[in-house]
């Protein structure tokens, strides 16, 4: 097998250091990042579409998104000196107080996919931390996870706060996470709820009038 | 009355002695086993008695006597008919040995996923277990078991995290994943040292201070979808059983439960057949399992039909608990429907029980008393049956909970 199906069976099959060589060794054949990319994306596409078969599972899954993230890591350097083919920024982040990441791994990796530019909080985000990453980022796209019903309240104070900052008509709050409901996203003002990590990509695309 | 009496007076009042009255401990027990009076409500009071007391988590989490004295008080002032001291319990054995935990304002610690306790198998090697009863929090656990049966002279329900999710919180959730896929001896390694030199010591210590009757293993990380069945049975399973056959013994179960996810699986019956095989923690087969725990997603997406079906053929006790969001949320016209539905499809001829967990901080104090309320009128059982109660939820006034702490409550500062 040549470097494109090494590479997109390793992410797929959650292979990270398989993906990483595959990856160098098309970079140093000199293949621009963006097709090298392309291959990657391939991988953990097929990794979304078996789980969505059920051939998947969850950790599956998982693996798949952390061998892409460290492809990606790999890449970026090429992709910013590229042409530039980003469909927006997203900040993303779990809320205050929660401490899981699992879910947002994966929304991030999908988005990434999708061609978003993924600016990472991490986990137990304050609001105030939120605002102003929207504010430097020039965010297009907020991802508000929250896994646990004691914390799933924190997004209202996300919202909140970007509403006192003035910068609530400038970015779309897209929501997800265990512990979240549509109905909880509409009651928050939210502009969408993804129930997974597809839904959310589909999401940040209609709200952004991409595809 | 010594716990044996009031464990034989449930047992008795179970089968159909039904001639002398059951306190909230009795109704429980008496639930676990067949027929109480009525549906047995059991609360975990955790971070919702640390804000109804207005204490910080470092206070609460740290302190027996704070820690104890607020769930009590706030068991009492609703009216439940017993609770577990439930505390942080996924951390206490990692920061005994040396995990980095996170503290919050309003909620409980968690280990620092950042900074894995465990970053490599070389790390491992350098590892030590705690000291049983002494490292970290280990003192505040036990005294906490000390002032439990000081108030409720009865032994506690004791708590631990089970080895599997030591080991997912230790290496990280992924770390772990690689571990079983692509090292299974050093994951089994870890495994029988997280199962045999830490949870055994650790429960063995808490036996000796508080004699408990169950100790309870939680599991969050052996749920579905974050673990596959088949690694649960090969990674979690044996390890659980190995922890059982050392602790377990005529008068103590202990057991493994807090996994959920039932829902996920195309036949639930994979998982709940796993749950079962956790919860076989008696020696005693008429005591194994004592009961099984369906929690709020997974009932809500199956039916509680399905999940009362399945423990009925078990022969065993059906918990369930009422969805946190809900109290929460209210309004208690609908929480006193919600528990109405719960028992007409749950409460059966007996061997169930209800649980309140993970009330959220700042649940209005009505909406808890509206649980309290509906499983007092609407879960009767009689000699041959049980009679589901047809009123609606009655606002009622109750003293304000300050005036009750004042009056009636145990000091928390």
């Amino acid at each position: 097998m040549g470097w494109h199906d090494d590479l997109q069976k390793g992410v797929c099959e959650g292979e990270e250091e398989d993906a990483s060589a595959a990856a160098r060794a098309a970079l140093e054949e000199g293949v621009e990042a963006g097709v090298v990319l392309n291959a990657a994306i391939e991988g953990v596409y097929e990794a979304g579409r078996l789980w969505q078969d059920d051939e998947y599972f969850l950790p599956d899954v998982v693996l798949a998104c952390e061998a892409f993230r460290e492809v990606m890591t790999m890449l970026e350097p090429g992709l910013r000196a590229g042409t530039g083919c980003w469909k927006g920024r997203v900040v993303i982040g779990t809320v205050e107080g929660d401490a899981h990441d699992l879910g947002k791994n994966i929304v991030m990796a999908m988005l990434r996919a999708s061609m978003y530019e993924v600016v990472d909080l991490g986990v137990d985000v304050p609001a105030a931390r939120f605002v102003e990453a929207v504010r430097e980022h020039d965010a297009r796209v907020l991802g508000l996870g929250a896994y646990m019903t004691t914390t799933m309240r924190n997004i209202e104070g996300v919202v909140a706060a970007l509403i006192a900052a003035g910068l609530r008509s400038r970015v779309k709050v897209i929501v997800g996470g265990a512990a979240v409901t549509e109905e909880y996203a509409d009651a928050v003002g939210a502009d969408g709820y993804g129930e997974d990590a597809f839904a959310a990509v589909r999401l940040a695309d209609r709200l952004l009038e991409v595809s | 009355m010594g716990v044996y009496a009031r464990l034989n007076r449930a047992l008795a009042y179970s089968k159909g002695l039904r001639v002398f009255e059951l306190d909230g401990f009795e109704r429980l027990i008496a639930g676990f086993f067949g027929r109480p009076d009525r549906v047995p409500v059991l609360i975990q009071p955790y971070t919702y008695a640390m804000g109804i007391h207005g204490l910080s988590s470092r206070i609460f989490f740290r302190e027996p006597v704070p820690f104890v004295n607020a769930s009590y008080n706030t068991t009492k002032y609703f009216g439940f008919d017993f609770f577990t001291p439930v505390f942080d319990f996924y951390n206490i054995e990692l920061e005994a040995m040396g995990a980095a935990l996170v503290w919050r304002h309003g909620s409980e610690p968690d280990v620092d996923s950042r900074s894995p306790l465990i970053p490599s198998e070389e790390e491992f090697r350098k590892l030590k277990p705690p000291v049983p009863g002494k490292s970290g929090r280990m003192p505040y656990i036990l005294e906490s078991y000390r002032r439990f049966m000081d108030i409720m002279e009865l032994p506690p329900m004791c708590y631990c995290c089970s080895p599997f999710t030591m080991a997912v919180l230790a290496r990280g959730y992924v770390g772990f994943l690689r571990d079983m896929r692509r090292n299974p001896a050093f994951a089994h390694r870890l495994m029988e040292f997280l199962s045999m030199e830490v949870v055994v010591p650790w429960i063995d210590s808490m036996v000796k201070v508080a004699h408990p009757s169950m100790v309870v293993m939680s599991d969050a990380w052996a749920s579905a979808p974050n673990m596959k069945v088949d690694a649960v049975r090969e990674f979690c399973l044996p390890y659980v059983q190995k922890v059982i056959k050392a602790t377990n013994s005529l008068m103590r179960t202990v057991l493994d439960t807090g996994s959920w996810g039932e829902r996920e699986a195309g036949d639930p019956r994979e998982i709940l057949d796993v749950k079962m095989e956790m919860m076989a923690g008696n020696p005693v087969s008429a005591l194994r399992p004592l009961f099984l725990l369906v929690w709020a997603e997974d009932y809500e997406a199956l039916g509680v039909p399905v999940v009362r079906e399945y423990s009925d053929e078990k022969n065993v006790c059906l918990m369930l608990n009422v969805r946190p969001e809900l109290i929460e949320e209210g309004p208690p016209e609908r929480i006193f429907e919600t528990v109405r539905g719960l028992i007409r499809d749950g409460a059966g001829k007996g061997r169930f029980a209800l649980l309140a967990n993970l009330v959220p901080i700042g649940t209005p104090h009505e909406h808890v008393h509206a649980l309290v309320q509906a499983a007092r009128s609407l879960g009767r059982y009689t000699m041959t049956g049980r009679k589901l109660g047809k009123g609606g939820y009655e606002p009622t006034r109750h003293e304000p909970f300050e005036d009750w702490l004042k009056r009636e409550g145990l000091p928390v500062d």
